[in-house]
């Protein structure tokens, strides 16, 4: 791929962003592979050099506040033509309730998520709870000369204890999947305002 | 390492690159490359960040028949540095407390 390549398909990839943010980004990869060429590289290795355009355009997004994606999509729907404005808002008692109906399916999918790991995290606090309520009553149950049933109930503590240890690691895990999941959201959801102009070839 | 950590570092580090002389975006890499990993849609983020917080300022220069961008440091800009080897000096002291006991098993 060569400069003039690289650029105009980079330029692709951030059509989401304020016209003045991506000119002053092209400058500055423009800048880079000049300067990579200056040090003897050939057009296509300094811009190999900086890696795949999609990841600079993830990269350049995760940035990127989301404040400045949204504000730039409503500037850009302002030039929306008299039809469609229209067509927006005579159109706006199907599509709000509609869309507001998609919204809160999302939204309460992403709820019993939590929800369900809440309820894990509750399992593995009664696993714990009731290994060491056992592991007492089995002593109280051996000074009280009840041999056999302290035993019992003291084996089924420590059952509980190893239980609760993997419920442990499996509820930590779960954890970190959620939020690492909540970060991909947020990216997505940035990715929403970039566009679907998002069809650069690497 | 931690990511609120590296970015820090990553601040100083370029300013370190242009503390000497005022440098252009392919010469920051390439002198900070060795020392931490910088991307150049972080270091064009980093400039953007320390050219709001009047840490350098930029000027468009003629260079071989074409522009290219030069980075000033300035005094919040070097005081920044001083700050950190300040702050360097502290960190210092708390890991050799962090690290104490092993010290004294050896």
């Amino acid at each position: 791929m060569n400069k003039q390549e690289f650029l105009s398909a980079l330029e692709k990839g951030l059509a989401g962003l304020p016209k003045d943010d991506v000119s002053e980004r092209l400058g500055f990869y423009g800048e880079l592979i000049d300067d990579g060429v200056e040090e003897g590289l050939t057009e296509a290795e300094a811009v190999e050099a900086l890696g795949p355009i999609g990841e600079i355009v993830t990269q350049t997004v995760a940035q990127t506040p989301l404040k400045k994606l949204v504000r730039e999509r409503v500037k850009r729907r302002r030039g929306l033509k008299g039809w469609q404005t229209a067509l927006i808002i005579l159109g706006s008692p199907v599509w709000l309730p509609l869309a507001a109906a998609a919204f809160a399916v999302l939204l309460s999918l992403y709820i019993v998520l939590w929800a369900l790991l809440i309820s894990l995290w509750a399992i593995f606090l009664s696993f714990a709870v009731s290994a060491a309520a056992a592991a007492a009553a089995g002593v109280v149950q051996l000074f009280r000369g009840q041999t056999l049933q302290g035993l019992a109930l003291m084996g089924a503590g420590l059952l509980l204890a190893g239980l609760s240890i993997f419920l442990f690691f499996g509820c930590a895990a779960a954890s970190r999947g959620v939020v690492r999941l909540t970060g991909k959201i947020a990216l997505w959801i940035k990715s929403l305002f970039v566009g679907k102009e998002n069809n650069y070839e690497e | 390492m931690d990511i609120q950590l590296k970015r820090g570092l990553l601040d100083v580090c370029v300013l370190a690159a242009i503390k000497n002389e005022d440098s252009y975006g392919y010469k920051i890499i390439k002198d900070v490359k060795p020392y931490i990993v910088l991307s150049e849609s972080t270091l064009y983020t980093i400039l953007k960040r320390l050219e709001a917080a009047d840490m350098l300022t930029v000027r468009s220069a003629e260079h071989d028949g074409r522009l290219r961008k030069y980075y000033r440091i300035t005094d919040s800009g070097r005081e920044r540095i001083e700050d950190f080897k300040r702050d360097w000096k502290e960190i210092t002291d708390i890991y050799r407390f962090v690290t104490r006991e092993e010290y004294r098993n050896e």
